[in-house]
């Protein structure tokens, strides 16, 4: 055990120092988050117990609340922590959601398909607009950056032409299985169930698998693992297949949460998504991080936004502090703590001496 | 040799895209007939097709002119994108129309195109949002300031009747910082509310105009506050349904005592919402198109006629009882 727990402090130094971060955020929230009124009787497997004045941060309702919120986010993360390890960056992510949205809306309430049928088809759609991306990106090796910026502008007019610009409301129509998709894809216990099983499959992935191995080595040394006679093509596409068929995903649950098929959402998603993966460790030169990390990252995102909206911050202040834990948290994991030990050891030495 | 047949071949996917994507659609009959008929060009800049409000817009446009068959209607779509839009006016004005309608996205963009176009001799209708410089025929607009004080004054109204006086704890869902339309109603409302001081804002948060991210404000209002909310006012009505969901799943029992207020009463978003009972009201931002079909029809067919620089049309608000009212 004490064997473990050395070797996980000194070869997964990345991990316990966005561990650390954390840590001091979660206390942070407990410490400035409001309190209840009254009393809180906490129900948990069928223990329970009664506090007063106790933070409305670590209330059940309030933590499930923020899980949910970010699962959407978090899901697409765990693609993308794929794609920035072989070096590449996927900026289509958002207009993706909204085509899965429209998607879904559309079948359920134009066509009256079943809950089955409109989600498989929304995340196929998610899934082929990974396929063009990575397929464009293997074929005629063009910057990541270039094609997916490419197909975030197309993909959102595509989402927008679907509908002919208008929102498609779930509970407007007549339809039976646009009701029952909505009340049942906007459970938390579904919602934040997808997010854990999703995690622990996309860490296996990256962890035990060849694909996982393959894509670290390409983000590594892209023409090394070329040369070494890694199928590169065939990884790319799967990353980024894997990755718009997890927006398709993110997109059902914003269409159920909404009860709207809305092809403005997900506007700038990318962007919370990349800052999930960049908060968790993962270099975006390629090579280094996990999925753990990513999870974490999530985290920490899903933890300040709420401690800031529950103390009520001005939005503006909001973006502003959002901005500093950014820099705070990459910063955190580029010290290492072997140079402070050793920079301590020799101020001390030079004030004894 | 394969990177330049992938090329072709992509160019020549794209080129038929271009061709079955044409959109501009006159709505006179084609062929020679059509065109004799047609005696009138009237262009509709329009600063982004892709939101609600203006997809509606659009959809009355085209049915309001399809009355008039000596008119051939033409839609642009600025995609919320200025320089586009200025490009857009002035091909527009290459073509010389007989009337020139413009939503501008941004008021100091738009000014110096506008002013090109009347130059040109070209009758141009600005709508709703105004420029730095008169550079119009006629502004037909809405005053965002008046609707929000009507939205103040029904809180208040509404306050007074659940709890005996004019006080309740408010939580307001704001859209975009930096918008004006956020920052006047806004303002709107406040002037009423900050009139009474038992009305207190428990909570207002940024819904930056999307359901989505309301929900989520909401979330931290009803947990920051626990429950004890009257009023919900959003600044359109998206946020304003996202609010509801929010708090029905939370409390189902105190959804339906919350007054939830709305903006904007497009007939199939905030005016369903009131219809079925989620909203309490909403207030209606006009689309401007009847005001502008009937003062640019005038324009066209009467040359003596003078339109008003301004007309600012009245907003109302849609509640249960304005809804009965109607179909009575």
């Amino acid at each position: 055990m004490k064997q473990w727990l050395t070797n996980f402090l000194t070869h997964r130094r990345d991990l316990v120092q966005s561990l650390i971060v954390l840590a001091i955020l979660f206390t942070f929230a407990v410490i400035f988050s409001p309190r209840t009124r009254g009393e809180y009787t906490y129900n948990l497997f069928g223990l329970s117990c009664t506090v007063e004045h106790w933070p409305i941060f670590l209330k059940i309702e309030n933590l499930t609340d923020l899980l949910r919120a970010n699962s959407p986010v978090a899901i697409i993360a765990l693609g993308m922590t794929f794609v920035i390890l072989t070096g590449g960056i996927d900026l289509s992510v958002g207009s993706t959601i909204a085509l899965s949205a429209v998607v879904c809306a559309t079948l359920l309430v134009e066509q009256q398909t079943s809950m089955a049928t409109a989600m498989i088809a929304s995340m196929v759609a998610g899934g082929l607009v990974g396929l063009v991306n990575g397929g464009l990106i293997a074929l005629l090796r063009i910057q990541p950056f270039i094609i997916t910026l490419a197909t975030m502008i197309g993909i959102r007019g595509l989402a927008r032409l679907v509908v002919n610009n208008e929102q498609i409301g779930l509970v407007g129509g007549q339809s039976d299985s646009a009701i029952h998709f909505a009340h049942i894809m906007s459970q938390k216990s579904v919602v934040i169930g997808a997010f854990l099983l999703l995690a622990i499959a996309f860490g296996l992935l990256l962890w035990g698998t060849v694909l996982g191995r393959y894509v670290r080595a390409m983000g590594d040394n892209a023409r090394a693992a070329q040369y070494a006679g890694l199928p590169t093509r065939r990884v790319l596409a799967a990353v980024y297949t894997l990755t718009g068929l997890l927006a398709g995903v993110a997109g059902v649950f914003t269409c159920a949460r909404t009860n709207n098929g809305n092809p403005n959402e997900g506007i700038a998603a990318e962007l919370s998504v990349i800052a999930v993966v960049v908060i968790g460790g993962t270099s975006l030169a390629g090579g280094r991080g996990s999925v753990t990390g990513t999870v974490i990252g999530a985290l920490v995102i899903a933890i300040l936004t709420n401690i800031l909206g529950l103390n009520n911050v001005d939005a503006n202040v909001q973006s502003m502090i959002m901005a500093l834990v950014i820099i705070l948290a990459v910063v955190a994991q580029t010290i290492s703590l072997g140079a402070v030990t050793r920079w301590w050891r020799q101020w001390r030495g030079s004030t004894t001496n | 040799m394969q990177r330049g047949l992938i090329t072709a071949a992509v160019l020549a996917v794209s080129l038929c895209l271009v061709g079955c994507g044409k959109t501009e659609s006159g709505n006179a009959p084609a062929g020679a007939s059509g065109e004799q008929a047609a005696k009138y060009l009237v262009i509709f800049s329009q600063c982004n097709n892709a939101e609600p409000y203006r997809a509606e817009q659009n959809k009355q446009f085209a049915a309001a002119f399809a009355r008039y068959p000596q008119v051939v209607f033409v839609i642009t779509d600025g995609q919320a994108d200025a320089a586009k839009q200025i490009s857009q006016i002035e091909n527009a004005i290459q073509r010389q129309p007989d009337l020139l309608i413009v939503a501008p996205l941004e008021r100091n963009s738009l000014t110096a195109v506008m002013g090109k176009a009347m130059e040109a001799g070209i009758p141009t209708i600005c709508l709703e949002r105004d420029i730095a410089q008169p550079n119009y025929t006629t502004f037909i607009s809405c005053d965002n300031v008046e609707i929000g004080r009507m939205a103040g004054r029904f809180i208040v109204e509404q306050l007074t009747k659940k709890n005996g006086s004019p006080k309740g704890r408010v939580v307001e869902l704001t859209g975009m910082k930096g918008v004006k339309a956020a920052g006047d109603r806004h303002d709107g409302a406040y002037e009423i509310l900050d009139k009474y001081p038992e009305i207190e804002t428990v909570f207002s948060g940024t819904g930056n105009w999307f359901q989505n991210e309301a929900m989520t404000r909401m979330e931290e209002a009803y947990n920051a506050t626990e429950g004890r909310i009257d009023v919900v006012y959003g600044h359109n009505d998206p946020m304003a349904y996202g609010a509801y969901l929010v708090v029905k799943e939370k409390n189902p029992e105190l959804a339906k005592q919350v007054i939830f207020v709305g903006v904007d009463g497009l007939p199939d978003e905030g005016q369903e919402y009131v219809r079925k009972g989620y909203l309490s009201a909403t207030f209606i931002y006009p689309l401007c198109v009847d005001k502008a079909v009937e003062v640019g029809m005038k324009i066209l067919e009467d040359k003596d006629f003078k339109p008003k620089t301004t007309y600012i049309l009245p907003s109302a608000a849609v509640t249960p009882e304005t809804l009965a009212a109607k179909t009575d």
